[in-house]
């Protein structure tokens, strides 16, 4: 808490010349409360405020009432704010309500939303939201997206996708999920895949991959036709690609003469540039959501740690200086944060974030098995990473402040290297 | 020719030199130095020693119990603070049941010392003041403090409670959270209570002066020294919110 007390007892009008002041700063951030009521008309509707319910419940920017505790009859008091008793809302703690009542009209679900806000006893949304019913879960999404930017004027981002890597009895497939975990979609087929990265506007990922048996080096699949094509093959590999914010470059790492760089490559191919040139390991390259710098891992000082340079590789800047092995950076989307996974003095890593200004490394995970390779969500206000804390790899998410994890996938044989992918085009 | 005088020579500064006495140029500057040395000491620390013109109270932090962390190691997770006393923060008016009422259990080492805080403070507190209090020469006619750190402890205690239930909702953007403030004037009745608030400035967010009155509807503030009720009564408090 940063204090500071002020006695203002001298200066000012005749009136309040004498009154005192204090500043108070230092505020903590709270989950907002909100209820989510019972909805009305077809069953499909308590299927869609379950999927809604668990979006908030995993942003970590809500905070669900227990409906056990409700005092209203939602079947008696409608869903209008002239019938609506804010006062039985406002009593269990609901600071927002949500009233839906869903219908069907042949194979097309549809569900009238409505957002209240309890203490003023208005209503801050309406929206009819429709989908086919194999694709309820996106009505979902949608009104959870325009509800988060309704209170924050921030993009949700429960319609956005992750990319991962499943294990498979075939070695490694590259998977593409919805935010949540659902939907699994299989991009891959064979041999061992890793690292998979969203392409501009989220068509296609780039990935690593040992497909062509001569070492691990570059491909993209189109996620609409299913298409492979190599994206680069230089040297001894090329790895781990990940394309500038404004889509027209990407940075990766390739090994040639026994000496791993990060270099850069227009989109569109042509000439490669080399930005690192030290006789270390230089792997694992972020962009800044600007596009000017990238953070990279380098053993140039003898341990693996985070680095940032300029997107010319001029500018070098070693970023982290605590523990032996530090990897895995991850740039924030809002650009004050990098996050990585970091070996402690117990030999395990877990994820942490530093901050890019100050220099100052706060932990996120601890003490629940192997955390590692983060990834923000297009919001900034979630990472998703791999961990062992249920048994097997999966994905979780976290807030950037380590609270509020939630696993996201359940796959038999285990997930990892995931990849948020950007917010849907509009 | 005549023969030379063979020359005498002094080797010692401190040797007298019969041509000019025995105060040779050696004594007269340790003589110097040591009055140069003197006069130092009775002036210097009149000149340094001036009074600071804003004197900022001064935070003590108990450290939490364990050991020095290597800083060459990684991190570890940092935990929440303890929550405030629950007697403070809990709604003025509540409507949700209270938990039942079990038996008395120890306390822990960091209420005992929280109570035997308080309880200093409250002796202090207690003490009937003195008809000829001391003040400060630039102090106002209305004061009621002796001292800076004295007129403090009652509005610090306002402050630390006030700050417990100071809570912004998440759903605030980031970029209104940390830049927005709000400046609100609460009057304070001798029982504590607070009798009336009034938002001089708001925030320009109607979620975070929601949370601003919220926070202190769920404040409970201890009873102002007899000194101050009347000024916090009439004049109120002015509270600053800031990020």
């Amino acid at each position: 808490m940063k204090r500071l007390l002020l006695l203002a007892l001298a200066a000012g009008t005749a009136a309040h010349a004498q009154r005192p002041t204090i500043d108070i700063s230092g505020a903590r951030v709270q989950a907002y409360p909100i209820a989510l009521a019972p909805p009305s008309g077809a069953p499909e509707g308590a299927d869609v405020m379950d999927v809604l319910a668990a979006d908030f419940d995993r942003s970590g920017l809500f905070r669900l009432l227990d409906p056990r505790s409700f005092l209203a009859d939602p079947a008696k008091e409608g869903s209008s704010a002239s019938t609506i008793d804010f006062s039985k809302w406002t009593a269990v703690g609901a600071q927002a309500l949500v009233k839906a009542a869903a219908r069907v009209d042949g194979e097309v679900v549809k569900v009238e939303f409505r957002l209240f806000d309890v203490p003023h006893a208005s209503e801050l949304l309406r929206g009819e939201y429709s989908a086919p019913r194999a694709a309820l879960r996106q009505i979902a999404h949608r009104f959870g997206d325009d509800v988060v930017r309704s209170f924050t004027q921030e993009p949700g981002v429960f319609q956005t996708r992750i990319a991962y890597v499943r294990e498979t009895e075939n070695g490694k497939q590259v998977v593409v999920a919805d935010s949540d975990g659902y939907g699994p979609q299989q991009v891959t087929s064979a041999s061992i895949n890793l690292l998979p990265a969203w392409m501009p506007k989220g068509r296609a990922l780039a990935f690593t991959s040992f497909r062509d048996g001569a070492g691990a080096h570059l491909f993209q699949v189109d996620l609409g036709s299913r298409a492979v094509q190599q994206l680069v093959k230089m040297g001894d590999f090329a790895t781990g690609a990940v394309f500038s914010p404004d889509g027209i470059r990407f940075a990766f790492s390739a090994s040639q003469a026994e000496n791993t760089d990060i270099w850069l490559s227009p989109i569109e191919g042509g000439i490669l540039r080399r930005l690192t040139d030290s006789r270390g390991i230089d792997i694992s390259a972020s962009w800044s959501p600007d596009g000017k710098r990238l953070a990279f891992v380098s053993d140039r000082a003898g341990s693996p740690q985070i680095y940032t340079m300029a997107s010319d590789g001029s500018d070098v800047r070693r970023i982290t200086f605590q523990g032996n092995y530090n990897q895995e950076p991850a740039w924030s989307p809002k650009g004050d944060l990098i996050a990585f996974s970091g070996r402690d003095e117990h030999r395990v890593f877990d994820l942490y974030v530093v901050n890019v200004q100050t220099g100052k490394v706060a932990r996120l995970t601890q003490n629940e098995g192997t955390n590692e390779k983060p990834s923000w969500a297009p919001n900034g206000r979630q990472i998703v990473f791999s961990s062992t804390r249920s048994g097997k790899k999966q994905l979780w998410t976290i807030l950037p402040d380590g609270s509020n994890a939630r696993q996201v996938t359940n796959e038999p044989r285990g997930a990892s290297d995931a990849a948020w992918g950007p917010l849907p085009r509009k | 020719m005549t023969e030379a005088q063979p020359q005498t020579v002094y080797r010692s500064l401190l040797g007298g030199d019969p041509r000019i006495g025995w105060l040779g140029p050696g004594l007269a500057l340790a003589i110097a130095l040591h009055v140069a040395v003197v006069a130092a000491a009775f002036f210097l620390p009149r000149l340094l020693d001036r009074p600071h013109p804003l004197r900022k109270p001064v935070i003590a932090h108990l450290v939490a119990l364990g050991k020095p962390r290597d800083p060459r190691l990684m991190p570890r997770k940092e935990t929440e603070p303890p929550a405030a006393a629950s007697s403070s923060s809990a709604p003025a008016t509540s409507g949700a049941p209270s938990s039942a009422k079990g038996p008395p259990r120890q306390l822990t080492r960091q209420e005992m010392m929280e109570r035997a805080l308080a309880g200093a403070a409250r002796r202090t507190r207690d003490e009937k003041p003195d008809p000829e209090r001391a003040g400060q020469e630039t102090g106002s006619p209305g004061g009621t403090a002796a001292s800076v750190e004295e007129g403090e402890k009652y509005f610090g205690e306002v402050e630390d409670r006030i700050h417990a239930n100071y809570l912004v909702p998440s759903v605030v953007s980031e970029r209104e959270r940390l830049y927005l403030s709000a400046t609100v004037v609460i009057y304070i009745g001798r029982d504590g209570s607070i009798v009336k608030h009034v938002m001089t400035k708001p925030s320009g967010n109607s979620f975070i002066d929601q949370a601003l009155v919220l926070a202190l509807q769920r404040t409970r503030l201890p009873a102002p020294p007899a000194e101050l009720a009347k000024l916090v009564r009439d004049e109120g408090l002015e509270i600053n919110f800031k990020p």
